[in-house]
């Protein structure tokens, strides 16, 4: 404990405490708390410095269905996750005067102090608000994308033990404190108030307890039916711009974990006001299954964040140059020696949308294989989902079959009762990857669900957009979501921007891939992806020329292929590792496209 | 629990005979310590605000020289108050706690106490209950519309507006009395900024005013009547509430998703001791709760614990918990819709079902979340919700309560009521006086359908419309545009009219294949339950006043087509059947777009027999756009550098002052509402000058034939143009150079698709009969070229000729231009018109 009055780790309230104190004994005795309205009063900064600048960020446990069981309350975690639903904002009592003290309530759930009587004391308190996320593991995220958590248990166990008795002392204290609160209530003489402390505080008497029971699993009492696959995450964000967090988009918080409990009580309240008026999600959301946590930093990932032990390399050409070879070496061999489907499988696989301009997603490039069989899908098609999980982060798969058109719910849908967005399939992250097997369709009847849910897979792969529906409207959501679909013949309900004709010529794939080589394509595919890109002028005028001349022999040619040859050339020149369109990865997209044609007909 | 409660902020209705209500006296009723503790927090804000220079006026009379002036200023003010209202009954708000006053009761006393506990300058600082009272008397008293009163001299003289008002709803012993804030703001901006930022607080006083006058007006007036204000200012979008709201009257707009059901609110409760039988007095509802009296107040009895409710003599009022959520339009990218609680009472209870647009008036509250209902520990978490005073549906923009003042509002009547605040005009007339406006607004037409200016500007055109004008003698001309696009596929056409439907105030979508007459018209049908015939408006009737989109022209029944005739020159549709006869106005321009017959346009044929559709129809649309497919490397070049220019480069530098879609949406409705524009002198000249021109233009010198170029429907098309140019720049005069533009944008419509093929002139007999004046002088070459024929070779009464001896003939004797048989077949049907010659099948016989 050299510098800091507190750990950072163990006690991240207390940080926020003594900074809090500080701030307001800097400014003296005319201290205006309106003054920090919305504002950070050095706190972040000190943790920003200590996580940062300190690197001790890898010593923050991240919060999963695992390490739930284990950590602590009121420590700080990591969570990494998508915004899935957004439940509005909540206000609370920021700043009260405790006597002539100040005090905070930023950062936590149950004031530490006790709060002036709303009934009785001065009106010194300040109202501020922070948003409620609610966040939920990525859907779709691959197995080898978590970090091996076996280290960071070791870790967090030892520097938690060091801080164990302190931390019981806080607990005890705000125990102590509640238990005052609500003995005090009690002698009123309500039945209710001894009903609950009977019956509605399972938590709280399991953190009596705590003390007594030795061992860390104590908790696990806290936390019994939290389904350790997909950990939901209520994320509190504080005095961030709204426009910073999106729904779907993927994040990692950085917080004080809390389980309310006394959110916990509040559900068996029968007030009928109260309960109209409670968000009512939170009823929904009982503390006991989705922990709180109280972000104090939060930063968007990217693909290269989820590779655990990314190299810092420098996309060099040579390097890339050759982790492409071998990579497009491995796709031929899953596509059984078809090296032009593997080609276009590589371009497929970089493709991201990088511009929107009006109802154009530009950048998205959509893959059909045709000509697969029943047979020939058990085989490649399982590999190559096997290939692509491998490959990329965040992957899925939908089986294409009328029962599942008829009885999948595909887009969100707000549901108003419990004034939920409850997730559907379509709900992905940005950069996920989607396998539609279509071979699996056969003749049936759509119902009314099936057609919506045809368009809705259409308008994804035309648009890149989902439709959210809430039920007096629909609202589009924008989408980044590579698609391939494989099917026998070419797919009319999904119009994707390349078909292909897969020809395998070799069924045979006995290559065993090293998990170096896997690391290497995973970072060379999240690296090359992320590369800026443009064209000079000279190269301009070629493709300009090559375009008027291909309209000019062949007036079919619409704007449409113009956009596909467009995003296979800078795909091209990405996958090389370079940054401008170059003359000789336009004559490759050509000939590729070539060779695509001479196949299809 | 009672015992230390509370500022009976709901002592009102105590009294049985005391008839006035506080207003908003129900919404206390709610946990009554969020009242109290939101008040004191409203306060906080202005803890630090200076005094206001009024307060010296106050300082005589000082009650107690401990309190620094400003509080006294306002017990001052509040104690004047009380003298002017002496009538009133107490009210929180307005609540002496003096003890010189008239006796209050016990808790409208600690709740005052619990008030003074405050920091002492507090709003009191801003509000001084005389002051208030008086502006709002005044200002019921003596508001007069502005326009009511520069009527005449004798408006004066008039009874103020909300004076009628309040007699109205004493009349129809209506319950409460709408007043639009934007009134207050006119009259009292001061009143207006006080109410808005202490409604609690004003509006009780409003009530004591409002029953004041009714009680003077007709003083057995029993009922309690409320005030309800409506049309704030500024409306708050629900994702910018904040905690400095809190308290403060706010104006919502959303969409309501869910209602509770109604709940019954005990307001007064009488107990029965079941002892004696004894009936209580009357208990208030007391902070959520009701004190059962422990002990039976009868003297003789007083048993213990005997007390029972009473259920049917108890008071209720209706509740309902309303949650209302942004519409979709204010929702930012990435972002879900918010939502928020309303809090409906009474007469506002179930006034919105689920789905309707509403707009809101009323108060921000918030709530403390108590640990358990019986606990008065609180979280240091709010819930927030909406005390709601006034309820509008924005759809149909009608008040809730019959809005009396709207009824005679002669604007009231206007159709299309998409009403703009002061800001967004001012905006829009910003944007109007740009000098590229008009072309600012054609970039902003449809920015990803790329190049095809012209026919943007025509459909802009087309968007603001030209006046309407119906003469004393009944007849009346459209001022819709209609417009035509015929071209090959995938030129965009379709995108372009999806476009404008999303555009356009009202629009109807329809393809044409799916479409039937009756469809697009009306039609008769039968009610299933009643069984009476019924009317039942078709798309075209739908779209009054808008814009009727009709994809697929070409491979509509001609039968639908048909109809389309009455409805795109008289702007009705007439129906007779059924035993219904009846005229339905359909005032819609139609956009209508079309394949060329053989799906791509055939340069070789004409016009007419590239589109297809009878010429009556045809010369009905003011401006017909070819969209062709040109083989055209320049074309090419630009979709190209398009194209590239859209992979690589910087998206923003793509899409540069381009007006948002809701703009360009307010922009043409607030000009299509607003601006009329007259033809200036100037203008008129010009259009007479260029019509003639245009009509002179086959003469040109040189040519015999006669090819007439325009028609006055041409002269009205042109008219309507220049109106809608003039629109656009919101001017009510149209000058020289609108005409000019419209001369333009017709002969960029016309020279498409007016062109023959064979001359190169513009002909609009093309349009009008289906055939070019060369084409007709080559018929008439031929005819009389058959005429010699048969007059040489054929004798009256002889042998009959094959069609086909005759052409071999009609080769040999002229042997230019290439007469094909059918050009044969109808020469020699003409001359059978005439009766020179019979024809039987292929044989002709001269007679």
């Amino acid at each position: 404990m050299v510098g800091l009055a507190y750990d950072l780790l163990a006690n991240p309230q207390g940080a926020v405490r003594s900074t809090f104190e500080k701030a307001v004994a800097s400014s003296g005795l005319d201290f205006d708390p309106a003054s920090l309205d919305g504002k950070d009063w050095g706190a972040l900064h000190l943790f920003r410095q200590f996580l940062f600048d300190q690197t001790h960020l890898s010593q923050v446990p991240i919060l999963n269905g695992e390490t739930v069981k284990w950590v602590q309350p009121n420590t700080l975690v990591r969570f990494r996750g998508m915004i899935q639903d957004m439940l509005g904002n909540e206000f609370y009592v920021g700043a009260f005067k405790d006597g002539d003290v100040w005090r905070t309530n930023k950062f936590m759930d149950v004031s530490h102090f006790p709060m002036p009587m709303a009934s009785t004391s001065s009106s010194h308190m300040r109202v501020w608000e922070r948003r409620l996320l609610y966040c939920v593991p990525v859907p779709g995220r691959n197995s080898w994308t978590e970090p091996s958590s076996e280290s960071l248990v070791n870790r967090c166990v030892d520097c938690s033990s060091q801080q164990r008795e302190k931390r019981r002392r806080m607990d005890d204290e705000s125990v102590d404190h509640m238990d005052m609160l609500v003995s005090d209530e009690g002698f009123q003489g309500s039945p209710s108030t001894k009903k609950m402390k009977e019956n509605g505080h399972p938590s709280m008497s399991s953190q009596t307890k705590e003390p007594i029971n030795e061992g860390i699993c104590s908790h696990m009492s806290t936390v019994p039916s939290i389904d350790s696959e997909s950990l939901p995450c209520l994320v509190k964000i504080y005095d961030s711009p709204e426009s910073d967090l999106k729904l779907n988009d993927v994040f990692e918080f950085i917080g004080v974990l809390t389980f309310d409990s006394e959110v916990s009580m509040d559900k068996d309240d029968q007030d009928e006001l109260s309960n109209g008026f409670s968000e009512d999600v939170l009823v929904h959301l009982p503390p006991n299954k989705v922990p709180r946590l109280h972000c104090l930093i939060h930063r968007k990932l990217t693909v290269p964040d989820f590779l655990h032990s990314s190299p810092i390399m420098e996309p060099r050409p040579h390097v890339v140059r050759e982790i492409r070879e071998t990579l497009l070496r491995h796709l031929t061999a899953v596509l059984g020696d078809d090296s032009v489907a593997a080609h276009f499988m590589l371009l497929h696989l970089l493709s991201r949308v990088h511009t929107r301009v009006e109802n154009l997603a530009v950048g998205k490039l959509s893959l059909n294989l045709t000509g697969f069989s029943k047979e020939s899908v058990s085989l490649f098609g399982h590999r190559l989902s096997l290939a692509v999980k491998d490959l990329l982060p965040v992957t899925h798969s939908i089986p294409l079959t009328v029962e599942y058109l008829n009885s999948s719910s595909l887009a969100p849908i707000k549901d108003y009762e419990t004034n939920r967005l409850i997730t559907g399939v379509l709900q992905l992250a940005e950069g996920s990857h989607l396998i539609i097997d279509e071979t699996q369709l056969k003749a049936g009847t759509l119902n009314s669900v099936g057609v919506d849910n045809t368009r809705l897979l259409k308008n994804l792969m035309e648009l890149q957009k989902v439709e959210y529906d809430f039920k007096y409207y629909k609202m589009e959501m924008a989408a980044d979501v590579q698609l391939l679909i494989i099917s026998e013949g070419k797919s009319n309900i999904l119009p994707a921007d390349i078909v292909i004709p897969f020809q395998p010529t070799s069924a045979d794939s006995s290559e065993v891939v090293a998990a170096e080589a896997l690391e290497a394509w995973r970072w060379y595919l999240a690296t090359v992806k992320s590369l800026p890109h443009s064209i000079e002028s000279e190269m301009q005028k070629v493709v300009e020329n090559d375009l008027v001349e291909a309209r000019q022999s062949d007036r079919s040619i619409g704007s449409q292929d113009f956009n596909r040859w467009l995003t296979m050339g800078r795909l091209m020149s990405v996958s090389f590792g370079e940054n401008c369109l170059s003359l000789e990865h336009w004559q490759m997209v050509k000939e590729l496209e070539r060779l695509r044609r001479e196949r299809l007909k | 629990m009672a015992s230390d409660s509370s500022p009976a902020n709901f002592n009102g209705p105590t009294s049985p005979d005391d008839s006035y209500s506080s207003p908003i006296g129900n919404t206390f009723s709610s946990p009554g310590d969020a009242r109290r503790r939101s008040r004191r927090r409203s306060t906080t804000p202005s803890a630090f605000a200076t005094p206001p220079p009024n307060q010296s006026r106050f300082a005589t009379s000082d009650a107690n020289p401990a309190l620094t002036p400003t509080p006294s200023s306002r017990r001052g003010g509040r104690r004047g108050g009380r003298r002017a209202t002496s009538t009133t009954p107490v009210n929180a708000a307005a609540t002496p706690t003096s003890t010189d006053d008239a006796p209050a009761s016990s808790e409208g006393g600690e709740g005052y106490d619990a008030d003074d506990a405050r920091p002492t300058f507090v709003w009191g600082t801003n509000i001084s209950v005389e002051d208030v009272n008086e502006a709002i008397y005044r200002f019921l008293k003596h508001f007069r519309d502005s326009s009511t009163a520069s009527q005449s001299e004798d408006g004066l003289l008039r009874e103020g507006k909300y004076e009628i008002a309040i007699k109205r709803v004493i009349e129809i012993e209506g319950e409460s009395l709408d007043v639009n804030a934007r009134d207050v703001f006119d009259y009292d901006p001061d009143l207006y900024t006080k109410m808005v930022r202490y409604p609690l607080e004003v509006l009780a006083i409003f009530d004591i005013v409002l029953m004041n006058m009714v009680g003077r007006i007709n003083p057995l007036f029993e009922k309690h009547i409320q005030t309800r204000i409506f049309n704030l200012k500024s409306s708050t979008s629900m994702r910018n509430l904040n905690p400095s709201d809190v308290e403060r009257m706010v104006s919502l707009k959303g969409m309501i998703i869910r209602s509770s059901s109604i709940i019954p609110e005990i307001r007064e409760a009488i107990f029965r001791c079941l002892v004696c039988g004894y009936y209580s007095d009357p208990v208030v509802i007391n902070r959520g709760q009701i004190t059962e009296p422990k002990i039976c107040l009868k003297e003789e009895c007083q048993a213990r614990d005997s007390m029972t409710l009473v259920h049917n003599r108890c008071r209720f009022t209706d509740k309902q918990i309303v949650k209302l959520q942004e519409t979709p339009d204010e929702i930012p990218e990435g972002g879900t819709p918010h939502t928020v609680s309303l809090l409906m009472h009474d007469k506002l209870v179930d006034t919105g079902k689920p789905g309707d647009r509403v707009e809101v008036t009323g108060i921000y509250r918030a709530m403390t979340v108590r640990v358990g209902p019986a606990q008065r520990t609180v979280k240091s978490l709010f819930k927030t919700y909406i005390d709601c005073l006034h309820i509008k549906k924005t759809d149909k923009s009608r008040m809730l309560a019959e809005d009396p003042m709207d009824v005679d509002n002669p604007t009231g009547r206007n159709v299309e009521d998409i009403s703009f605040d002061k800001e967004k005009v001012e905006q829009l007339k910003e944007l109007s006086k740009l000098p590229d406006i008009y072309d600012r607004l054609t970039r902003s037409l449809a920015p990803n359908i790329w190049e095809l200016d012209d026919v943007k500007k025509g459909l802009l055109c087309q968007l603001f419309g030209g006046n309407a004008l119906k003469l004393a003698s009944g007849a009346s001309f459209r001022g819709d545009i209609n417009i035509l696009l015929v071209g090959d596929p995938g030129t965009s056409k379709s995108q372009l009219l999806q476009y404008i439907h999303k555009l356009s105030p009202r629009g109807i979508y329809t393809s044409g294949r799916g479409s039937s007459a009756v469809g697009l018209t009306a039609y008769v049908a039968k009610d299933p339950e009643t069984g009476e015939t019924v009317l039942e408006s078709g798309a075209l009737v739908l779209s009054d006043r808008g814009i009727c989109c009709i994809d697929e022209f070409d491979k509509m029944s001609d039968n639908a087509r048909s109809m389309l005739h009455e409805v795109m020159e008289q702007q009705t549709v007439s129906i007779a059947k059924a035993g219904i006869i009846a005229s339905l106005n359909a005032r819609t321009s139609v956009l209508a777009c079309a394949n060329p017959s053989g799906s791509r346009y055939n340069p070789r044929l004409s016009v007419i027999d590239n589109i297809h559709l009878p010429p009556t129809l045809l010369s009905r649309f003011d401006l017909i756009y070819l969209l062709l497919d040109k083989a055209d490397e320049q074309t090419d070049r630009r979709l190209a550098k398009h194209i590239v220019a859209l992979h690589f480069e910087n998206p923003e530098s793509l899409e540069q002052d381009v007006l948002d879609l809701s703009t360009l949406t307010a922009y043409v409705s607030y000009a299509r509402k607003h601006i009329h524009p007259q033809l200036s002198d100037e203008a008129a000249e010009e259009l007479t000058q260029g019509y003639v021109e245009l009509r002179r233009r086959g003469n040109f010198p040189g040519s015999s034939k006669k090819v007439i170029t325009a028609t006055p429907r041409q002269i009205e098309s042109l008219i309507r143009l220049s109106e809608a140019l003039a629109r656009i720049r919101f001017s009510e005069w149209v000058e020289k150079s609108d005409v000019m533009e419209a001369f333009r944008l017709l002969e960029v419509a016309m020279q498409q698709s007016a062109t023959d093929h064979s001359t190169g002139t513009i002909d609009m007999d093309l349009i009008t009969t289906g055939v070019s004046a060369s084409e007709r002088m080559r018929r008439e070459n031929v005819l009389s070229a058959i005429r010699s024929i048969i007059m040489e070779k054929m004798q009256l009464g002889g042998p009959s000729m094959r069609l086909l001896e005759l052409l071999e003939e009609l080769k040999k004797q002229s042997p230019g231009p290439e007469v094909h048989l059918h050009d044969l077949r109808n020469a020699v049907s003409t001359l059978a018109s005439e009766g020179f010659v019979s024809l039987h099948g292929d044989t002709v016989k001269r007679v």
